[in-house]
């Protein structure tokens, strides 16, 4: 497949992507469930931006990791701060 | 990345840095910037549970939405700028960088009607804690557009005159790379405002 292709099928999917996203936040209920496909959508999403539109797949490696890691990092958080919001609310009492 | 980098005139080499190290400077620094308003959000979060999970209710998913559709087609309209250049077609890259400006201004646009519906809905920065930290990320996101816009410009006129080449066009490759970094903040402020209660 083409660089050109796949950024064209690409665009598409990030769109159908947020529509859905979309859908699923005006209509699910909060749950971890949900909270955990809202993060892996924009995990997924976040990836692909790094790794096809600014092209980092076959760049500098330290730039790629440095971005892929954000892509980590901040779904993981999410998650965490969703879990153990208590303990962070303890931990930065003053 | 030096577009004399580039071999097959589609995708660069093998470990080439894209623009230049110093927009990669601004970039890491940007996505910093926002990572500890990222923990503002979180530590906020946790002490006022409630607050965060009413807040998004009372935004407008749609106006969210919409600029997400700008941002990330944004990203792509420029992605498909700088591949045309590199295959030599002056004209169609400046018309993929036109059809970004629209993209940038459609969000500012959006924006401003968002602002003034929350508003009309009795939500500004005094609302709530919630909706402190929205007005926070969205005006530094908003900024951040902003300096992209500029920075868009510049590259139409040089893409117009041009002094953008297949073998040169380090410049729009920069202003690519932040424009994705920017799409980038978006891709998280969206589901932590709008999407995740």
């Amino acid at each position: 497949m083409t660089h050109q292709k796949l950024i064209d099928l690409l665009w598409l999917l990030l769109l159908a992507l947020t529509l859905g996203g979309a859908l699923i936040g005006e209509t699910a209920e909060p749950s971890l469930a949900i909270t955990l496909i809202i993060v892996a959508t924009m995990a997924f999403k976040g990836r692909m931006i790094v790794d096809h539109f600014m092209e980092l797949k076959t760049a500098n490696r330290t730039l790629r990791n440095l971005m892929r890691a954000y892509f980590y990092a901040v779904p993981l958080v999410i998650v965490l701060t969703s879990l153990f919001g208590d303990w962070l609310a303890r931990l930065t009492t003053l | 990345m030096s577009a004399t980098t580039v071999t097959d005139l589609q995708t660069p080499i093998e470990g080439a840095i894209p623009g230049n190290k110093g927009i990669w400077a601004g970039i890491l620094s940007e996505m910093t910037e926002f990572a500890l308003l990222f923990g503002v959000y979180f530590i906020a979060k946790s002490h006022f549970p409630q607050e965060f999970r009413e807040g998004p209710l009372k935004l407008s998913l749609f106006a969210g939405t919409f600029n997400t559709v700008l941002m990330i087609s944004g990203s792509y309209f420029v992605a498909n700028a700088v591949l045309a250049i590199r295959q030599n077609r002056q004209q169609a890259s400046v018309r993929w960088l036109f059809l970004v400006l629209i993209a940038a201004c459609g969000y500012l646009i959006t924006k401003a009607f968002e602002f003034r519906w929350n508003v009309s809905h009795g939500i500004t920065g005094d609302t709530g804690i919630f909706f402190a930290v929205y007005y926070y990320l969205t005006f530094t996101h908003i900024v951040h557009v902003v300096w992209g816009i500029i920075g868009l410009l510049w590259v139409i006129v040089r893409t117009r005159s041009g002094d953008y080449s297949p073998q040169s066009h380090e410049g729009m490759e920069a202003f690519a790379s932040y424009w994705h970094a920017t799409d980038l903040v978006w891709l998280v402020i969206f589901p932590l405002l709008y999407l995740l209660r």
